[in-house]
């Protein structure tokens, strides 16, 4: 026998209250006599006298029973007997929500075989619930199969991929707890031979042809334009060629289509150019399957004819050079004054002589950072004369530069970075670097390419441009977002408002983990709102037609483990215990209720 | 018969008929009767003598004392009348606890007896109760033993209740008797000892033969059979006091109440008073044969 709650027996301290209570309460019954007057000779009544004996009635016993009962009751009593332990393995990842050719869907299929699998007679059954998607997690322990099915029917298909070999580790990891004597195993996935003989796998559905969308992504080709351009991939899991559509609709208005001839197992992309620029972007794939979660694929575009530029320097003058870019606005900070609030407006933010102190949540161009500083670890070698000596001519950031033309004046060399790649080479080191870090690219360049002069200085400002419009192309594409996988909050977002309109608050630089549905997620602060497009985008997971097979090893010995027990609460029969000892004390007060007796 | 008590069956009331009532004092009455009064009458009790006047009777010549005074005297003798009886009984509340006792039914066949004795003897019986519920019994005096049955019914309607404050009861109804006589006052006496002498001092002063009846129950006695934690409540008065009865409490109680009876009884004797105590556990006949001595009934 064991309790939940032991803490509560200090109830039992308030026992003794009960006997003060006897002590000094007065209860005597009343009596009508012929005169008081012998009695005013006795001595007053001993239960009026403080520290008198107690009247010890039953009815003190009595209520001193219940006080006793509830306390125990509040304790929180069971009784533990031995338990098998079954335990159920769930796939609840996005492919199971494939429907069948009976209309149900295999999540369906698998929840009401595996109800059929269960010995409900079994009473002494714990059974522990897991779940593979997004994560393999213990999705609850259940005294019981029937609870255990209850429990079942409250849980839905998640729009994410299972983690790769997420089954086979989980029921590994159940072999080897020798107290488990059941696994069940629901998945769309057959298993190979042999199978343990604990696991009972439950495999629901069959090879299902369907086509999907691999990645969906949104770019702008050029910096001040509002014309978009769109990447469709898509992906035939079927046996036979098939032509697929893809028709493109912006902010619900459907605005582009195209079709593609994909042969069986092949993967192809469409694209799409000019498209007009709008805030939120969906694909939808053509002819329809069984599968259309991976028919659906949705992104997010700038939505802005303007170009946001956040520029941080000791020389603010230096910023303001970039307004004679048409359709760039900029907004001018100190070191001293920049805070990472001011990066919730800004498409990109340019550090010029400075570095900031965390990563910033956008992409960011740093102009000769100084070095040493811990969050980038800049080693730099400064030269009065900076000499290009290499630069590759198929990147967009070099493209359409003269470098023979291309003054870089005095500046310093970049050594080696850690995750930074060198893009223009100099005589004694790099000179400008390029890479992405926290879902965001990052420039740095050794010389200083402003002021903006347009074209009193044409290889600089191409140059320029071109860092710019890397920079500010990257923002708006949405292939970087799948289900299931977390991000980090970005800052200045204190609520996100997921597709299906639940409203969760979060604080920036949190682990955001709530990312099972597919759709745009709403990131709101109290200056600004921006979306992101999460998506499925794994073809693995929409290949249901090749199916590689489950390989479940027994392992060799199991490892000890905690002894499964069931608990039987006791607390309902303490209460109703209470409640009869309640009704037999009220019945008998009812009873001896003689407010005046004759004497 | 059914207007008497179960006590008053017909062979005690025979017994009763041999009983009559002994003052200590010669009081006039209403009519002739068995007992010498005051006045001047033609019963064998010589009372005095006086000179000889013209027209008197010569039979009542005491010729030996002419003999020897040469003088004629006329003995005169005492008149022997009735006597005025009046019986108080106590009808209050407390008469009527504890129930069981039937304290007051004992009373009434108390004063029903003494009531027979005195009809039987020719005597003249007026019943006042003090307190009650009812129609009280007729306020003058009744003669004659059939009459009995009279009173009887008049009691049996009383109810005991009421809180009766016994000193200014019994003035009041001292006040309404207009000569003296015998009186029986039966009551359980619960109350302030001077309360009691001055209500049965009244009398005395007003030249009454008294004789006290106290009626006490038997469970009374024995802490009115309540034990442990008991609010008590004064059937009278209502006051109540809260109590721990055990054995020990019991005997303390039991040993009060005699004490007061005791002082009730000194205070008699004291005083030239007849009492009588009766705990309802004797057997009434008994009881009455018994004390008919102690309340001034003779044979």
């Amino acid at each position: 026998m064991g309790f939940l709650s032991p803490a509560s027996f200090y109830l039992f301290a308030i026992l003794p209250l009960l006997v003060l209570a006897y002590l000094a309460r007065e209860r005597p019954r009343q009596a009508i006599v012929s005169s008081v007057l012998a009695f005013r000779a006795l001595r007053e009544m001993r239960g009026e006298r403080f520290g008198g004996r107690p009247r010890f009635t039953w009815w003190f016993f009595l209520e001193l029973l219940i006080l006793a009962l509830a306390v125990m009751a509040l304790a929180g009593p069971y009784l533990t007997r031995p338990a098998k332990l079954a335990a159920i393995v769930i796939d609840n990842s996005a492919p199971m929500q494939a429907r069948q050719a009976d209309g149900r869907t295999r999540f369906e299929a698998m929840v009401a075989e595996v109800n059929d699998g269960l010995n409900h007679g079994e009473g002494n059954t714990r059974v522990n619930l897991y779940l593979i998607a997004p994560t393999p997690h213990q999705a609850g322990s259940f005294s019981s199969p029937d609870a255990a099915v209850a429990e079942l029917g409250r849980i839905h298909p998640t729009d994410a991929p299972a983690p790769p070999n997420a089954i086979t580790g989980l029921v590994t990891e159940l072999l080897a707890d020798r107290h488990v004597d059941h696994i069940i195993v629901g998945t769309y996935r057959p298993f190979e031979a042999p199978i343990p003989p604990h696991v009972s796998p439950v495999v629901v559905g069959t090879a299902v042809p369907n086509y999907a969308i691999g990645s969906f992504s949104i770019t702008r080709p050029n910096l001040g334009t509002d014309i978009e351009e769109g990447h469709v991939e898509l992906g035939n899991f079927a046996r036979d060629a098939a032509q697929l559509t893809v028709t493109i609709a912006a902010d619900g208005k459907p605005v582009a289509k195209a079709q593609a001839q994909v042969a069986p197992g092949e993967v192809t992309t469409l694209d799409f150019a000019n498209l007009p620029a709008a805030r939120v972007y969906r694909a939808q794939l053509e002819p329809a399957d069984g599968f259309p979660l991976d028919n659906v694929a949705y992104a997010v575009g700038t939505a802005a004819t303007t170009f946001s530029v956040l520029f941080v320097s000791p020389i603010t003058t230096d910023g303001l050079s970039l307004r004679s870019i048409p359709g760039v606005t900029v907004t001018t900070r100190t070191p001293e004054t920049y805070t990472p609030e001011d990066l919730a407006g800004a498409d990109v933010v340019i550090f010029e002589y400075t570095t900031p102190k965390e990563l910033p949540t956008t992409n960011t161009l740093l102009v000769m950072p100084p070095p040493g500083d811990p969050l980038f670890n800049f080693r730099v070698t400064p030269s009065a004369q900076l000499r290009v000596t290499a630069w590759p001519t198929t990147d967009p950031l070099t493209d359409g530069v003269n470098f023979r033309l291309l003054n870089v004046r005095s500046g310093e060399y970049f050594q080696q970075h850690p995750w930074m790649r060198t893009v223009i080479a100099g005589a004694d080191g790099g000179l400008l670097l390029t890479g992405e870090r926290g879902g965001h690219r990052f420039v740095a360049t050794g010389f200083n390419p402003f002021p903006y002069l347009g074209r009193q200085n044409l290889p600089m400002s191409i140059l320029t441009l071109n860092m710019l419009g890397h920079l500010a192309g990257f923002g708006s594409q949405t292939g970087i977002f799948r289900t299931g996988e977390p991000w980090i909050v970005p800052a200045g977002v204190s609520t996100i408002v997921l597709p299906s309109g639940k409203k969760l608050p979060t604080t920036a630089g949190a682990v955001f983990t709530a990312t099972d549905e597919q759709g745009v997620y709403r990131l709101e602060g109290p200056a600004n709102a921006s979306t992101r497009a999460v998506n499925l985008f794994n073809l693995n997971a929409s290949d249901l037609e090749n199916l590689a097979p489950l390989k479940v090893e027994a392992p060799s010995a199991a490892a000890p483990t905690t002894a499964p027990a069931v608990r039987q609460p006791l607390a309902a029969y303490l209460l109703i215990a209470i409640l009869a000892l309640l009704t037999l004390e009220g019945l008998m007060v009812y009873r001896a209720r003689k407010p005046l007796i004759d004497a | 018969m059914l207007e008497l008590p179960p006590e008053l069956t017909p062979a005690f009331l025979a017994r009763l008929e041999h009983l009559r009532i002994r003052t200590r004092r010669e009081y006039a009455g209403l009519g002739k009767g068995s007992h010498l009064s005051p006045r001047r009458g033609s019963s064998l009790e010589f009372s005095d003598f006086r000179h000889y006047a013209v027209g008197d009777d010569f039979r009542y010549i005491d010729w030996g004392l002419y003999g020897r005074s040469d003088k004629l005297y006329i003995k005169l003798f005492k008149e022997e009348e009735d006597l005025l009886t009046y019986i108080f009984v106590d009808a209050s509340a407390s008469m009527g606890h504890p129930g069981r006792d039937r304290k007051f039914d004992a009373a009434v066949a108390t004063a029903l007896a003494i009531a027979y004795v005195a009809l039987a003897s020719g005597d003249r019986v007026m019943l006042r109760v003090l307190g009650g519920l009812g129609t009280p019994p007729p306020s003058a005096f009744v003669y004659g033993r059939h009459r009995i049955v009279e009173l009887g019914r008049a009691l049996n309607a009383i109810k005991p209740a009421g809180e009766v404050d016994f000193a200014p009861a019994l003035a009041r109804e001292l006040i309404s008797i207009r000569r003296a006589g015998k009186v029986f006052v039966v009551s359980d006496f619960l109350a302030l000892l001077n309360s009691v002498e001055r209500a049965l001092g009244l009398f005395t002063a007003a030249n009454m033969d008294v004789s006290a009846v106290q009626v006490l129950g038997a469970a009374e006695l024995d802490g009115q059979g309540l034990q442990g934690d008991v609010e008590v409540v004064d059937a009278e008065s209502g006051e109540r006091l809260r109590v721990t009865i055990g054995p020990r409490e019991r005997r303390q109680y039991r040993d009060t109440l005699l004490r007061l009876s005791h002082q009730i009884r000194a205070f008699c004797t004291r005083s030239g008073l007849r009492y009588a105590l009766y705990t309802t556990d004797l057997a009434f006949d008994r009881f009455f044969l018994h004390a008919a001595t102690s309340l001034g009934l003779v044979h």
